[in-house]
């Protein structure tokens, strides 16, 4: 009894003393209450080690604050990518060549529950086609025997299973002998749409610096059909980066960077530009090419979001300081039709810029989007970009973290 | 060239000493046993010659020696807690030089001199040392199947940490510090370079004497840079004559065996041995989320199918003991094989059906060590080379899933195609000089110095053997320490340590030197017999391990520019025994603890390995610990004893800045993340003796384990809600054993339920520890006295 009684002291005491610890443990941080709402926005920590990512809703995009601090679903680690099909919300685990976990997520009055995991194999471009999610994971170096293959995916969104896969010969749509390696896919009719960008080793380099190719297969048998090519500009898209949009009269646009190399080196020729498929067709338009260099005075295109009515959000960077990985943290409005480049006023300077989001929201209106960004005070929001104005506004403050996407859930 | 200018220093001191006094002399060596007058053995007892500073203390068979001493009249004095001094005189003259002496001490009936406590009599001289530090005494658990990490889970401030069953990886916290903070010790030879087949997960409990587990502070003595303590396994030299084997066999397919013996013949040349074995298939189910099994709906449980781990080990030495110029000189080998299979990484998503690990030891040693070498000065040395090996082998052309499914693809290795082999060339040379200049000053020197040369040999393109980069480090720790003692009154330690070491990465072009100094005290006061108070402080260093700059090859990534880490390291601690009328006895110890430590080392997930599968160590800019555990532990008569142990830690994080901002870090004061931070142990135990028969015994025991739910992320991001945030359950294991034990103790049978409830049990995130289990140990003791 003496025992028991002293061992409830102790725990007692112990209890008291941690109670005690935490409770002057934080300066006086505001408390941010949760803010439900349809909008999604995957939130990663600024900590460099122990960090997940967190994702949170908000009600709007243009006021107010959301905070992972106390608030948001804790995701199983970072380096995670994030996609929408309908209502659903996929949140995949980027496995650097081994499978990764699968969340799948809707919202349920302003508030995220989740539906299934799942496991899948890590791959390099996902899209929503139809009612389901493909995904691609392309190799980065030949087979040392047999054919190069790269594996496909199909998951359903409606069961959350994997319903069917397959493998697609990796060098074949090059027709130069180098791997085509997928910048992402795109669903374009009933077909995909893959552009590549050639490569012979996984140190991405190419001999074909001066070559743009569009990888063409049915759905959902992922039957090679043919490749689209181009010689006017370098490889369309980037690394894990969309090159392709598909505006509302058909007409497919693509951009390239220039960013091709080989020896650590940039090699095209070509400068940064875009360029279109006329809708039906299946070869690049001849008669349509944009120097987007030219068009906004020596800037290179490195990310696009489209907002409808031939309008874009594009990154730019500085053509001198432009690499294979180096994201603008510039803003311009571009008019495909037009062929313009308009500065966006009202967003921070690059110098305060640690980052801007690369996976973004519009709602397609032709004039609106809203992007990610983190200062180096350390502070995030969501800046609202007017197309029609060219103009960015801050909105939504987000507490905590980057902000590695933003999505709208029905 | 540094190394060896250390050596020269040492040797000159030791040079100078010996100059100084050596002459001739006709040496006694007295023997006994000490009782008391009831006839019980007295284990720990004092013995002292007056007048002279050679003392000893009684064996756990109440015995003492004591050699080297002079012609003349003596008078011994033995001394035991609870009871009367007793003083025998003595006149060393002519022979014979072994003088047999029998002590009976008389117990003092006063209620509070009597501070033993059962089940840690034979330990108590450690534990009353002025640093933090418990003492397991191990052979109590001798009737176990416990290797030596789980028997340092029921200690206060202690967690260890594994990820799975027999032979996995193991991670023991200590007051928050874990990993590499923690250095390991056998008879005080630092185990860091041993490899995989000698490890304190695979050392059964049998071949300790006791194990001293030392929080905060490490005693100079130890010769490391430890910076969040240490444990030392004291093997002993119990018997000279003996033999104590015990076999095992349970759930999982589970065989566990161990032989120690030893022979002396009565000139002093000794043979002792020891070897042990464990095999487990480890296919204990585990429960798994339905993107691993495909089975939408509740969790189900697979079995794991492929986990089998065994090894191997034998430990031979031959020389000499209780010889005029050795206390004992041994020649030894260690040799040992384990053999791992790998059923996951870091998480459950990353399954494997084929890639397994081997590894060997094969490592010579000398052990020489010699008390009074001249009147008051102990020499000690230790040297021993690793010329094992790891090997790595990952060649499947498969993937596998968690129902065991092979399927075929077309590029080898599960995780990366690897067939390699390495040698981590490692060596260890340590030195120990002591001496006590009077009765109450006495000053050591002591020297580590340690070696590693990782050769990798790839057996699959063996033209890559040429192009691996010299993977190298050297370190040396020249330790100073200097102690006051007055006996039960109060002691003190001042030491100082100099750490010195080049790491030669050529990977990254590096080839460094670095130097730290570190320094500390150590003191305790007793304000009587039964109530003692000590702190201590380090100013400790810590120099990256190899396996933390060169990784484990297993799920431990390398991080060539991991930086030394510092720390200030305050403890505070008080014991306290005492009984009422003799029967009902108590013992309360309690600990606090602060640090701070710069440049923190913190493992976590590496987030650029595949599938987030590996860990990787990096430094903080600043971490400290608040932390408090106790224990208290309560015997009646000499058949019921009850203990527990509590442990709260808070570890902060302290980084203000992360890089590249210039505002508050959102973490900054945020608890660490992953890191168990209240945590205990309780059990009891029964003996019933002489059962049925005189000499037998039958004892039942009971142990609970508790450690509290953790965050695995940091705790203040994310919603708190359970199913939101990724936690670590809260863990309750109970686990029951009961022993009976023939003529006191030659024959031992007893039977182990682990994990009585089959509760899922997890030390790291949803890698799930053996469910529950049953194990049956068969055991025999034979001790043979010479004279």
């Amino acid at each position: 009894m003496t025992y028991m009684k002293t061992m409830i002291t102790k725990a007692l005491s112990v209890l008291m003393f941690a109670a005690v610890l935490s409770s002057c443990k934080k300066n006086n941080r505001e408390v941010i209450p949760e803010n439900p709402g349809n909008y999604i926005l995957a939130v990663t920590p600024v900590a460099q080690t122990g960090k997940a990512d967190y994702l949170v809703t908000a009600s709007s995009l243009e006021e107010g604050k959301v905070s992972i601090i106390g608030n948001g679903v804790e995701q199983d680690g970072t380096y995670r990518y994030y996609v929408t099909s309908g209502t659903k919300f996929f949140s995949m685990l980027y496995g650097r060549g081994n499978p990764g976990a699968v969340t799948v997520y809707d919202v349920k009055e302003g508030k995220i529950s989740k539906l299934s995991d799942f496991t899948a194999a890590t791959v390099h471009a996902f899209a929503p086609v139809n009612k389901d999610i493909l995904m691609v994971k392309v190799p980065r170096a030949y087979a040392a025997t047999g054919p190069t293959l790269a594996n496909w995916y199909i998951v359903s969104t409606e069961t959350n299973v994997q319903t069917s896969e397959g493998t697609l010969d990796a060098v074949a749509a090059s027709q130069n002998g180098e791997i085509a390696h997928f910048s992402w896919i795109k669903q374009v009719g009933t077909k995909i749409f893959a552009p590549f960008f050639s490569i012979k080793n996984n140190s991405f380099e190419t001999d074909y610096p001066d070559f743009a190719g569009i990888a063409v297969y049915s759905y959902p048998t992922m039957q090679y059909e043919k490749t689209i090519k181009d010689t006017r500009t370098s490889f369309i898209g980037r690394y894990f980066t969309d090159g392709l949009a598909v505006v509302e009269n058909g007409d497919i646009y693509a951009f390239s960077s220039s960013v091709a190399q080989k020896g650590g080196v940039l090699t095209s020729t070509k400068p940064s530009s875009i360029t279109r498929i006329k809708a039906g067709t299946t070869e690049f338009d001849q008669t349509y090419l944009m120097n987007f260099e030219t068009a906004s005075n020596g800037y290179v295109i490195t990310n696009w979001l489209y907002v409808g009515q031939n309008k874009f959000i594009a990154n730019l960077e500085v053509k001198a300081t432009t690499g294979a990985y180096v994201d603008g943290k510039r803003l311009a409005i571009v008019d495909v039709v037009n062929k313009t480049v308009s500065m966006v006023t009202g967003f921070p300077d690059a110098a305060s810029i640690v980052n801007v989001t690369v996976n973004n929201y519009s709602p397609k209106d032709g004039k609106t989007g809203y992007m990610g960004v983190n200062l180096t005070d350390g502070t995030t929001w969501v800046y609202k970009v007017d197309a029609s104005t060219n103009t960015a506004t801050r909105g939504l403050k987000v507490e905590g973290g980057l902000i590695t996407a933003i999505q709208h859930v029905k | 060239m540094q190394i060896a200018a250390h050596y020269k220093y040492i040797w000159l001191i030791l040079f100078l000493i010996i100059g100084f006094s050596v002459q001739a002399q006709e040496k006694y060596t007295i023997e006994g046993m000490v009782r008391s007058t009831t006839g019980e053995l007295l284990i720990g007892a004092g013995i002292k010659v007056l007048g002279t500073n050679k003392s000893t203390v009684t064996d756990n068979e109440g015995k003492f020696k004591i050699h080297d001493i002079r012609t003349g009249d003596h008078k011994i004095s033995v001394r035991y807690l609870g009871y009367v001094e007793s003083v025998q005189k003595l006149v060393l003259v002519g022979t014979p030089v072994i003088r047999q002496l029998k002590f009976n001490l008389k117990s003092i009936h006063n209620d509070l001199a009597e501070v033993v406590v059962m089940g840690r009599t034979a330990v108590k001289e450690v534990n009353r040392q002025a640093f933090n530090v418990t003492a397991v005494d191990a052979t109590k658990l001798y009737n176990t199947t416990m290797d030596i990490s789980s028997a340092l889970d029921r200690v206060a401030g202690v967690r260890v940490r594994e990820t799975g069953g027999v032979g996995s990886s193991f991670n023991i916290s200590l007051n928050g510090f874990s990993g590499k903070h923690i250095r390991y010790f056998i008879d005080g030879i630092p185990m860091d370079n041993f490899g995989s087949s000698f490890q304190i997960n695979n050392i059964p409990i049998n071949v300790a004497e006791r194990v001293e587990v030392y929080k905060g502070v490490v005693p100079m003595w130890l010769g490391s840079d430890a910076l969040g303590g240490a444990v030392n396994i004291v093997t002993g030299n119990k018997h000279r004559n003996y033999v104590d084997a015990s076999y095992s066999y349970g759930s999982f397919n589970t065989h566990r065996g161990v032989i120690n013996a030893a022979a002396t013949s009565k000139s002093g040349f000794t043979v002792q041995v020891s070897a042990f074995q464990n095999y487990s298939d480890n296919n204990y189910k585990v429960q798994l989320p339905s993107r691993l099994t495909n089975v939408q709906g509740p969790e189900i449980s697979l079995p794991r199918f492929h986990d089998v781990y065994h090894n191997e080990t034998l430990i031979a030495n031959v020389g000499v003991i209780d010889k005029s110029f050795a206390d004992n000189l041994l020649f030894g080998i260690t040799m040992g094989q384990n053999y791992k299979e790998m059923q996951t990484g870091a998480r459950p998503d990353e399954v494997f059906g084929a890639f397994h690990r081997r590894g060997n030891i094969v490592m010579p040693s000398l052990k020489y060590k010699k008390t009074n070498l001249i009147k008051g000065m102990d020499v000690t040395i230790n040297a021993n080379y690793n010329l094992g090996f790891e090997r790595n082998i990952d060649t499947a052309r498969a993937s596998y899933n968690w129902y065991g499914l092979r399927t075929p693809k077309a590029a080898y290795g599960e995780r990366a195609h690897t067939d390699a082999k390495y040698y981590n060339h490692n060596g260890l040379a340590t030195a120990m000089v002591s001496y006590k200049i009077s009765e109450r000053h006495s000053v050591a020197i002591n020297n580590v110095f340690s070696t590693f040369n990782r050769e990798t040999k790839d057996l699959l393109i063996p033209a890559n053997d040429k192009l691996d980069p010299t993977k190298k480090m050297d370190k040396n720790v020249l330790g100073f320490g200097y102690s006051y003692d007055i006996d039960n009154k109060w002691s003190a330690n001042f030491f100082g340590k100099y750490i010195y070491q080049n790491n030669i990465i050529e990977s990254k072009n590096l080839n460094n030197v670095t130097e730290k100094i570190g320094y500390g005290f150590a003191i305790a006061y007793f304000f009587n017999p039964n109530l003692q108070v000590r702190t201590s402080y380090e100013m400790a260093n810590r120099m990256p391990e190899a396996t933390e700059i060169f990784g484990d090859l297993e799920n431990q990534d390398p991080n060539p520019t991991l930086k030394p880490e510092k720390s200030d390291n305050f403890n505070i601690g008080m014991i306290y025994g005492f009984s009422l009328n003799k029967e009902h006895r108590f013992s309360v110890t309690a600990n606090g603890i602060y640090r701070y430590s710069s440049d923190f080392i913190y493992n976590t997930i590496n987030l650029l390995s595949k599938a987030q599968g590996k860990t990787i160590s990096n430094n903080k800019e600043g971490v400290s610990t608040i932390g408090v555990d106790g224990e208290v532990r309560y015997s009646y008569k000499n058949w019921l004893s009850i203990g527990g142990t509590m442990t709260y830690q808070y570890l902060q994080n302290l980084q203000k800045y992360e890089d590249g901002y210039t505002s508050e870090s959102d973490v900054y004061l945020d608890q660490m993340p992953n890191i168990p931070y209240l945590f205990g142990n309780l059990d009891a135990s029964v003996s019933l003796r002489d059962i049925g028969k005189k000499g037998d015994h039958l004892t039942v025991g009971y142990n609970l384990l508790y450690v509290n739910q953790f965050w695995l992320y940091w705790p203040s991001l994310g919603s708190s809600n359970m199913a939101d945030k990724n936690g670590i359950p809260t863990q309750l294991a109970h686990d029951v054993n009961l022993v009976y034990s023939m003529k006191n103790g030659r024959y031992n049978i007893s039977l182990e339920a682990k994990n009585l409830t089959d509760k899922p049990l997890y030390d790291n995130f949803s890698l799930q520890k053996p469910g529950r289990g049953f194990y049956l140990n068969l055991r025999y003791f034979f001790n043979k006295n010479q004279q």
